[in-house]
């Protein structure tokens, strides 16, 4: 179309392959992604699953979805809405309770708060709790507090204290150097140094996590549900044991809605605290 | 590594050659971006093939706009855009990228993929090219192969060609994005600030590189600068813009300081000139 | 030192007391309507922990003394758990490419097709892991199956979610250069884009490699394979050293995990 590529390219000598440097080894890669390759392959046949019957499985997929969501049960619907409440309150109270825990737990661990021994050993406690799953725990939990949204709560504040906590030191040990010094410089003690120097850098970002814990808390206070703990989990557990599609359809679809709304809330207010923390550090708040 | 470029030429091959120099053409072009900056309002200008024109102005001025509006990459809000002989603003999707194909554009920041190796990054200059499928798997002809070896040696880069983009030095950098736009086979090259990211000697080098193919190869090369220095020594012609209205245009060389102000529409600085390099 | 009159020099202390106020008021009211049980909220029975806390401690007790001898039957569980969460990771790394680039701004300018692409994803990141794995082991039956499936579910969700908005808040000056250059989206993307981001993806999938190992390691609860259903069995019978053993062997290999994929993230990075 363009006149420009009518014309013949021109014959020009080619580039001796001599001037051309040799091109770096690629045996170490290509022996990598071989390697990788076997393994899952290995894993993937290794795996109790009837293969010539993957075929079919969209069709039968297909056919469930069409069950579920063609023609939802809306009478269920009240029920519904109680139990995603009572889902959200164990969220909203389990995240309470994580985060009233891990701050001074996380302040202790961070560097050059608490001594080494300490520091150590609450990190050690950290990390098996982020090891630990919420549905064992919570499994634990239910022959004290019983089959009750307790149960739940308890369960997602004292398994998220690892995650968080590791959040609150490293926010802590983010902090710039400069304020804490200035603050013991003036005889500062060290509540002095965590109220005036630390709190204040960390406090937005510590806010935010605060927030994001409760978004997590939302979809795993669902799962928890199906052990037992209550809320839309065990609504959803039970009438998918009983086969009844078109209510569980309904019942997804208020999963859904109800974690994306509260994903949003939470994320636009998250977002404000970030906003008004880099105003502030700008120094053009008024 | 060695901060100064050598000069193009010494030594190596000489560059792929274009098909044939194009002219480029404006007639009474605007520019209005969607937030209402009026970047370009009623330009008309022509470049004949084989020009070395430098378009002179400060940042804001429009020469950014102006640059863009020749391959496409800002469409004109009004007027016409000729290159060689296609109308650029008449032309979508396939038929635009099919010109901008022959259409060399280099950059104040480079504008390489760090990460990936130099041969691959010269290949970018053959999209327009390629079909679909031969990118896709990462398979170039030994054709398009040999024409971006023979653009990186001709800007003394093919020692380089499995480096990673992102470990050359900033004049590296510009060379290997000159070797991309001369892979295209190029009927016009514009660049865009080039030398604005580098330091003294190797922005030297690069406009040297960019004089020596216009120079041997009759190339028709449009270039923003924005340091008075440069434009004289190394254009022939210059464009003066000023909030988006063209104020000057005369032959390089003899451009006086107060044509200079007249540009800038202030006392020249000492910040407008480069200064001795290489 | 000299008195001097500051009143009415200084300047008035800004503040937000009605905002503060409300956002306060606002917190504390969410916070009490959570823990009314009349409405559906948590009930704090703190009672109830007094009466019990017996059982929970006799429980621990239990849990501190691991039947070794079970350890030899927890071997298959466990390979098959690995090979799930593995298995599971790769279809996902597979899927995750495609639906990345799709739905990011600056690998993908059409924006219904980005916004198609998002609303997908963040429907299906909507469903936490145990609901797909229940509704799926009702679908397709008790196995394997519905637990490799509901990682890839899962897994697509996070890395499309995460890996997409990298690629947004960082800066892509060779998208220009190849635009400039006459290349189609899908050149500039294979060519160019792919290694430039291969990194984050990298990362994000050593990431779901880690979570799919722990949530595998309960899937077997609601019948989707791996150790989770011997767990679950255990329990079922009261043999909490058993139990107890399982746990600890899903420490150990989360922990082991972890910091293999510490180590090949710093490799690749």
């Amino acid at each position: 179309m363009s006149a420009a590529t009518v014309t013949s390219p021109r014959v020009d000598p080619p580039v001796t392959r001599t001037a051309l440097p040799p091109r770096p080894s690629r045996l170490w890669p290509t022996l990598w992604a071989l390697v990788v390759g076997a393994v899952v392959l290995a894993a993937a046949a290794g795996l109790s699953i009837t293969w010539d019957e993957l075929p079919a499985l969209p069709g039968k997929v297909a056919g469930y979805l069409r069950l579920m969501f063609a023609d939802p049960s809306w009478d269920k619907l009240p029920r519904a809405l109680l139990e995603t409440w009572r889902s959200i309150s164990m969220a909203w109270t389990g995240a309470i309770l994580c985060v009233v825990a891990s701050l001074p737990l996380g302040l202790l661990a961070a560097r050059g708060v608490g001594p080494a021994w300490l520091r150590l050993g609450l990190r050690a406690c950290f990390a098996v709790l982020r090891a630990v799953p919420e549905v064992v725990l919570a499994l634990v939990l239910l022959t004290v507090t019983g089959l009750t949204p307790l149960t739940g709560a308890l369960a997602l504040g004292i398994a998220g204290i690892g995650t968080q906590a590791r959040w609150v030191y490293e926010a802590v040990e983010s902090v710039q150097e400069g304020a804490s010094q200035a603050v013991r410089a003036a005889g500062g003690t060290a509540a002095h140094v965590t109220r005036w120097a630390i709190w204040p850098a960390i406090s937005p970002t510590v806010l935010s996590f605060a927030l994001y814990r409760f978004e997590i808390n939302i979809r795993t206070s669902a799962v928890l549900g199906l052990v037992g703990a209550g809320g839309i989990g065990s609504m959803l557990s039970n009438y998918t044991n009983f086969r009844q599609w078109d209510t569980v359809g309904m019942l997804l679809i208020v999963v859904v809605a109800a974690t994306m709304l509260m994903d949003t809330v939470s994320g636009a207010i998250r977002r404000r605290i970030m906003e008004g923390a880099r105003v502030r550090d700008v120094g053009r708040g008024a | 590594m060695r901060t100064a470029a050598p000069h193009v030429g010494a030594g190596h091959a000489p560059a792929p050659t274009a098909r044939s120099s194009w002219p480029v053409e404006l007639d009474r072009v605007c520019v209005t971006y969607p937030n209402g900056t009026r970047a370009l309002r009623d330009v008309s200008l022509r470049v004949e093939p084989g020009e070395m024109v430098a378009v002179v102005g400060l940042s804001g001025s429009g020469k950014s706009t102006l640059i863009r509006t020749v391959n496409g990459l800002v469409p004109a809000t009004s007027g016409t855009v000729r290159v060689g002989p296609h109308q650029v603003t008449a032309l979508r999707g396939r038929a635009l990228r099919e010109v901008r194909g022959h259409v060399g554009m280099i950059f104040q920041g480079f504008n390489l993929a760090e990460r990936v190796d130099v041969l691959h990054n010269v290949l970018v200059g053959r999209f327009a090219h390629t079909p679909a499928w031969r990118s896709l798997l990462g398979r170039p002809s030994a054709a398009d192969r040999e024409l971006a070896l023979r653009a990186l040696d001709s800007v003394g880069m093919l020692e380089k060609v499995w480096t990673r983009a992102g470990s050359l030095s900033g004049g590296q950098k510009q060379r290997v994005a000159i070797a991309r736009a001369l892979t295209q086979e190029p009927g016009v090259m514009l660049a865009d600030e080039p030398v604005a990211s580098l330091d003294p000697p190797t922005a030297h080098a690069v406009m040297a590189d960019l004089r020596r193919i216009n120079a041997e190869q009759g190339l028709t090369v449009v270039v923003n600068i924005h340091l008075m220095d440069l434009a004289r020594q190394y254009t022939t012609r210059m464009i003066g813009l000023r909030a988006g209205e063209v104020v000057y245009d005369g032959p390089a060389p003899d451009a006086t300081d107060a044509d200079f102000e007249q540009i800038y529409g202030r006392p020249v600085q000492p910040r407008d000139v480069l200064g001795a390099g290489a | 030192m000299t008195a001097v009159d500051l009143a009415g020099r200084v300047p008035a202390r800004p503040r937000h007391v009605v905002r503060t106020a409300l956002a306060v008021a606002g917190l504390v009211a969410f916070t009490v309507a959570t823990c009314l049980p009349a409405i559906g909220g948590v009930e704090l029975d703190l009672g109830s922990i007094a009466r019990y806390w017996r059982n929970g401690a006799d429980k621990l007790a239990e849990l501190a003394q691991p039947n070794l001898a079970f350890a030899p039957r927890t071997v298959a569980p466990m390979l098959e758990t690995l090979q799930m969460a593995l298995v599971g990771a790769a279809v996902a790394a597979l899927l995750s490419v495609p639906l990345t680039l799709w739905a990011a701004r600056a690998t993908n300018p059409s924006t219904p097709a980005r916004v198609a692409v998002r609303t997908v994803v963040n429907v299906v990141r909507a469903v936490p892991d145990l609901v797909y794995a229940t509704v799926l082991v009702a679908m397709v039956g008790v196995g394997a199956l519905p637990g490799v499936l509901t990682l890839v579910l899962f897994d697509v969700g996070i890395v499309v979610k995460l890996v997409s908005e990298a690629i947004d808040s960082s800066d892509h000056g060779y998208m220009e250069a190849g635009r400039a250059a006459g290349g189609t989206q899908t050149q500039i993307n294979r060519v160019t884009a792919l290694p430039q981001v291969a990194p984050l993806f990298a990362n994000q999938w050593l990431y779901v490699l880690e979570l799919n190992v722990r949530i595998s390691a309960i899937l077997g609860i609601v019948g989707a394979g791996g150790i989770g259903r011997l767990l679950d069995e255990r329990r079922a019978f009261y043999a909490y050293g058993d139990v107890s053993v399982v746990i600890l062997e899903i420490l150990v290999v989360v922990v082991v995990i972890e910091v293999l994929s510490n180590l090949l993230r710093r490799r690749l990075v």
